[in-house]
Order: structure tokens, then C-alpha cells, then sequence
């Protein structure tokens, strides 16, 4: 009994992609090496592939000139502008999508008839590619600016419902009874239970949704917009400045691990009661 | 007796409203309220923006009293055309034959007002291509931007002249030694598609040639204006309602253009330099790749030196001849989608239907007249015989 007893909702955070998106600190040490073994891979790729005279334009794939460009880039404005409006980008589109995402989450996780309800739909919006939207954004948004807002949600609502409703339904079912045993009702059940026991989840939800809102940047400053990452990188490529676009993809991973740095702080520090 | 009004500031205030009512009636008062509309302005990253371009950067919208904001860079032409569509640009750009298919096909209501330039493309292979005329392309690969576009058309052209065929196929799929194979790339993508030997040549816009040309050595293998002589590329299109209901903003926006256009005309390297991001950064690509668009091509890249036409020309008025030729030449040209429009279209009728030159005539006339612009027939200046010669 004991041994079976260990695996279950010890620690609910290590269920699935918790593994990896939970709270651990795995040490520096380990992230440094993990990142010089990453560069030396990338080294070793680019200088087989890229070195050969027949691919000589494409040398800017190699790391030298890529953090050359980097570090010009830096010293420009431009790209500090950039940085900043795909920044304010991505934190207003996230923002937006968990307003709105996490109170579906967690209806659809409390609200088992909500959840048959919404299952097939949630499903079907998910399969389909943001961009695609791209037609529906430029008609129902007066500006560019709140189209790329409008497919950033569109691509990030899903992970963070489907996360909020794995969060709930994971809530250790016997503070649930206690809770009804207590007389409390389902308002008192969301509010004390349900949100705090789920919040780890919401903010590896919105650890997802950073990912896929990166992703989903570059495609969308397509739109009319004259700044961001995104944007410097679709520059790059209509100039054949591999370096250049190396650089920002540099730069956007820099910034995406530094934003994930910062939501799985809060993570550690909300992780209190039920951890241990 | 906290709420009680004083009948002295009630008085006052029974006056400012009624003044401030009847002042809505006032007809000054009316437009203060109506904004004008602005006009708004999108384009691509490539040579084909430039006489918009160069009227916004040069001023010359201002100095007709239009209050024009920076222009707008998409990426795509589906963008540009979906942003057209839902009033985020009210003027723009576009390749000849994309306002054809919105009018025709999808019935939208699209005027073109004027020839944006001519020429300005090119057909681009590897600089060590055994490719050197149409009649190599046998087996081939080659991609185009768009169905819908000159570039299309005009290499359907010179396909068939030799007597090959096209077709639209997978990239992998085995090729007779008759057809050429036709793709879908975004001009961006061409030039590395080709280094990668993915393709084996691509016709497309300026400076998508050019830029091979600096950066890898590629070889223009025949300039469309080497085939058919000053052709029409991009036009100026506007929608039909806004026209309707603002002439004398597109009269003055015109007017902007054409000056643009004949600047662009006498100042090829002022005009690469203030487009490029060495000077207003309208569009990414550096000065050097930008003059080459600009500057005449060498004698030993033509074949018709005697029509001693531009790289990239500016001539606005759209000739009728040229129009119904586009029209006729779409018919028989090979797309992905259904053409059925394209044969009910009575030429004539969709050619004068598509086209609102009342405004752009005005303007050049204004200029001084079309000779500035090409060595035309003075004697019937609006009209011209299309010269289309391919070997």
C-alpha cells in the first residue's frame, strides 16, 4: 500500500509536462553546461553545413558573425525599440488570452457538463493554425497593432484553458469533501480551493503560452507594423542578412528565457502550502 | 436647499446649450466635426512602391495639402490586398493583374487610376546556368510570386513561344524535356530557393534580381521589359467608392504621384538612396543592391538595345492597348484556381470598365505633358502599339 500511496498527488505539480515546467531549481551548473553543449552542437551543425563554398552566402548561420550582428545590433535603437514592442507585444497578447483563458479554465475544470460541452470545440480552435486567422484580424481590428494582439491570443487561449482545466481537475478531491462537508458552497469551493490549488498551473500555462506567442510574432509582424523582432528578422531575410537573423533569433531566446525565469520565480514562490 | 439651482446659472447654462445646439447647425461647424478622410497608404518591400514612396518622402503629398502618414509595409501581397479590402489602405500598389481578378472574379469594387511604373522585373537564374534564353527552360524549374501577376503571364509567354509547355506539378515530380514546372515562392524566399538549387530561376520584381545579382553573382537572364517593350508592372488602385467620394483628394494624390513619377525619372540615384535604409529607410535593402534597380542595364544584358527602355521605368498613363493585351494574354495563361471569368470577360468592355484615367491625364497634363515620360507619338498621345518580341 505504501508503495502505491508515493505516486499518488504527492506533489501534483510533477504530473505530465509538469516534469519539466514544475518549479525545480535544477542548479546553474547544469544550465550552463546544457547551454555550452547547445552552442558547440550548433558549432559543429553550421560549420559541416554551412562552410562549404557552395553555401558560402549562408555563412552568417555560424555563430561568429551571428553574435557579431548581435552585438552591432545592440548599440542601434532600433533594435531596442524593436525589443520593446515585440516585448509589449507578447505581454499584452498573454495577458489579454489569460484574462479571458483562465476563468474558462477553470469553468470548464469545475463545471463537469461545461466541460463536455466545450471539449469538442476547445479541441477544434486548437488544431487550427493562429495565422490563419490572419484575414479575420485585418477585418475586425481597426489597427495592425491589435491584429497581432488578436492572433497572439488566438494562439495562446488554448494551452492556457486546457492547462487551467488540467490544474482543477487535479485538486486532490478530498478538500473538496472536506470543504462540502463544511457547508461550503460552489462560489466558496472556486475561491478557496479551487484557484489557489490551481495556480501552479496557470503559471506553467503561461509559461506555454510564452513559447507559443514567440512563435507565433514573427509570422504576425508580417501585418503592418515597423518595429519588433519579428519584423527585423522578416528585414533579415528580404536582405539575405543571415547573421542579422541569427542575431534576433539569439536575442528573442534571451528574452523568452529571461521572461520564463521570471513566471517560474513566481511559480516558487506560490508553491506554497500543499508542496511537502 | 442643497440642490437648488441658482436661476442665474441656470440661465447660463439654458444658453451655452442652446448655443452650442445651434451651432451644430452651422455649416462650418459640420465639417469641423466630419474628419477628412486621410488617405493611407500600404506597400511592399520592393521597387515596384517607389513613385508612392518618393511622393511621401519628397513631400509632394503635403505639398498638395493632403495629410498623407507614413506609408504602411506589409509583407505579402495577400496582406496588402486583405489590408486594401478592409480599408486599411485606401491607396496602393498592386501587380496589373490582381485588380483584374478582384473586379471580375470576386467583384470587388477596385479602380485602377494609373501605371505605378513599368518594367522593373526580370527573369534570374545562376550565374553558371546553362539557361540563356526561353528555349533552355525545358525541364526546368521556376518560380513565380503570384498567379496573379505579370510575371506569371509573361513567362507563360515566352514558355510558349518556344514551343514548351507549362505545368503546374510537385517540386519532385519527373519533368518531360518540353515542360517547365512552375511554383509559388514569396520574393524573399526566391533568391535562396536558387542558391540552394532548389529552383532553377525565378521572374520577379526588383530588387529581388538585383539583390541576387550583388550577392551571389546570379545572371539576369532576360529583363521583362526586354520582352515586352515598357510594360506595365504595378498599378495604382483605389476603391471605387472612395474615389466617387473624394475626387479632388485623388486628383491631388495623383498629382503627387506623377511629380514623384518624373522625379524618379531625372534622379535614378537619389531616388535608390532615399528609399534604401541608408537614407529613409522605406524599404531594408542597402544603397548599392538599390542603385543597380535604378541604373539603365548593360548593353550585353539585352537583346533590344535598340528600345533602349529602363530597368525600371515611371510612365503613368495606363494605355488602353496594353490593358486589353494583359486581359487577353490572362486567358490564355496557365493558373492554379478557377479562370472561368477570365473567359466570359468581353476585353474591351472590362478594360475601359477597370480603368479611371480621367484623374492621372490631369495630373500629367499639369506636369507638362506625357513626352516627359516616354518617347510617345505626339500626335496621338494616348495611344501606343504594344511591341512584344521573344527569343
Amino acid at each position: 500500500m505504501k508503495s502505491i500511496n508515493r505516486f499518488i498527488y504527492k506533489d501534483p505539480r510533477q504530473v505530465g509536462l509538469n516534469a519539466i515546467f514544475g518549479n525545480r531549481n535544477f542548479g546553474w551548473k547544469f544550465e550552463l553546461i546544457g547551454l555550452l553543449i547547445f552552442v558547440c552542437f550548433w558549432m559543429a551543425a553550421a560549420s559541416f553545413i554551412f562552410t562549404r563554398p557552395e553555401f558560402e552566402q549562408f555563412n552568417g548561420f555560424l555563430p561568429g558573425p551571428t553574435f557579431k550582428a548581435l552585438f552591432a545590433a545592440t548599440q542601434e535603437s532600433k533594435f531596442w525599440i524593436s525589443v520593446f514592442a515585440s516585448l509589449k507585444r507578447v505581454l499584452i497578447g498573454i495577458s489579454l488570452a489569460a484574462a479571458m483563458g483562465v476563468p474558462i479554465g477553470i469553468l470548464v475544470g469545475f463545471y463537469p457538463k461545461i466541460r463536455s460541452l466545450s471539449y469538442s470545440p476547445i479541441q477544434f480552435v486548437r488544431m487550427i493554425s493562429p495565422l490563419s486567422w490572419m484575414p479575420i484580424a485585418l477585418l475586425l481590428f481597426a489597427s495592425f497593432e491589435s491584429a497581432v494582439y488578436f492572433l497572439i491570443v488566438m494562439a495562446t487561449i488554448c494551452p492556457i484553458i486546457l492547462n487551467t482545466t488540467i490544474g482543477v481537475l487535479n485538486i486532490n478531491p478530498q478538500w473538496i469533501k472536506m470543504a462540502l462537508n463544511q457547508g461550503a458552497n460552489n462560489f466558496q469551493l472556486i475561491k478557496t480551493i479551487v484557484i489557489p490549488a490551481s495556480f501552479p498551473y496557470m503559471l506553467t500555462s503561461l509559461r506555454l503560452a510564452l513559447g507559443v506567442a514567440w512563435i507565433v510574432l514573427v509570422p504576425a509582424e508580417f501585418l503592418g507594423v515597423s518595429s519588433g523582432l519579428g519584423y527585423l528578422i522578416n528585414d533579415a531575410r528580404d536582405t539575405m542578412e543571415y547573421d542579422k537573423l541569427m542575431a534576433m533569433i539569439i536575442a528573442i531566446g534571451i528574452l523568452g528565457f529571461i521572461l520564463d525565469r521570471i513566471i517560474q520565480k513566481l511559480q516558487h514562490t506560490f508553491s506554497w502550502s500543499w508542496n511537502d | 436647499m442643497g440642490t437648488h439651482i441658482k436661476p442665474h446659472s441656470r440661465r447660463q447654462f439654458l444658453k451655452t446649450t442652446a448655443a452650442a445646439c445651434s451651432s451644430l447647425l452651422l455649416p462650418g461647424s459640420i465639417n469641423a466635426f466630419k474628419r477628412k478622410e486621410p488617405i493611407r497608404l500600404g506597400y511592399l518591400p520592393i521597387t515596384d512602391a517607389t513613385p508612392l514612396l518618393v511622393a511621401h518622402g519628397l513631400g509632394y503629398f503635403s505639398d498638395e495639402g493632403l495629410i498623407v502618414d507614413r506609408p504602411v509595409m506589409v509583407r505579402s501581397w495577400n496582406i496588402l490586398i486583405e489590408s486594401f479590402l478592409t480599408g486599411k489602405f485606401n491607396l496602393t500598389h498592386m501587380l496589373f493583374p490582381i485588380p483584374i481578378w478582384m473586379r471580375f472574379k470576386q467583384k470587388m469594387p477596385v479602380k485602377v487610376l494609373a501605371w505605378d511604373h513599368t518594367n522593373g522585373s526580370a527573369v534570374t537564374v545562376k550565374g553558371d546556368s546553362d539557361i540563356h534564353s526561353f528555349k533552355d527552360l525545358g525541364g526546368k524549374r521556376i518560380a513565380v510570386p503570384s498567379w496573379y501577376s505579370m510575371h506569371n503571364l509573361i513567362l507563360q509567354m515566352g514558355i510558349l513561344s518556344q514551343g514548351l509547355k507549362p505545368v503546374i506539378k510537385p517540386q519532385s515530380a519527373r519533368l518531360a524535356k518540353d515542360e517547365v514546372n512552375l511554383f509559388i515562392l514569396p520574393p524573399p524566399d526566391m533568391p535562396t530557393a536558387l542558391l540552394g538549387n532548389k529552383i532553377d530561376g525565378y521572374i520577379v520584381a526588383d530588387p529581388f534580381n538585383a539583390l541576387a545579382q550583388v550577392k551571389f553573382n546570379a545572371r539576369i537572364m532576360r529583363f521583362t521589359g526586354d520582352i515586352w517593350k515598357n510594360h506595365p508592372c504595378c498599378v495604382i488602385v483605389a476603391n471605387e467608392n472612395f474615389i466617387n467620394n473624394n475626387t479632388v483628394l485623388i486628383q491631388k494624390a495623383m498629382n503627387a504621384i506623377v511629380r514623384a513619377q518624373a522625379w524618379c525619372i531625372k534622379n535614378p540615384k537619389e531616388t535608390a538612396h532615399l528609399l534604401s535604409r541608408d537614407g529613409e529607410g522605406y524599404l531594408p535593402f542597402p544603397k548599392d543592391v538599390l542603385r543597380k534597380v535604378f541604373e539603365d542595364p548593360e548593353k550585353s544584358e539585352v537583346i533590344h538595345p535598340d528600345w533602349d527602355v529602363a530597368r525600371i521605368g515611371f510612365q503613368p498613363f495606363p494605355f488602353p492597348s496594353a490593358t486589353r493585351f494583359m486581359i487577353d494574354q490572362m486567358k490564355q495563361t496557365l493558373v492554379e484556381g478557377d479562370t472561368l471569368f477570365l473567359k466570359k470577360l468581353d476585353t474591351s468592355l472590362a478594360a475601359d470598365d477597370l480603368v479611371e484615367d480621367q484623374f492621372v491625364i490631369k495630373a500629367i497634363n499639369e506636369m507638362g505633358g506625357i513626352n516627359q515620360f516616354c518617347n510617345c507619338n505626339l500626335s496621338q498621345p494616348y495611344t501606343r502599339e504594344e511591341v512584344i518580341e521573344i527569343n
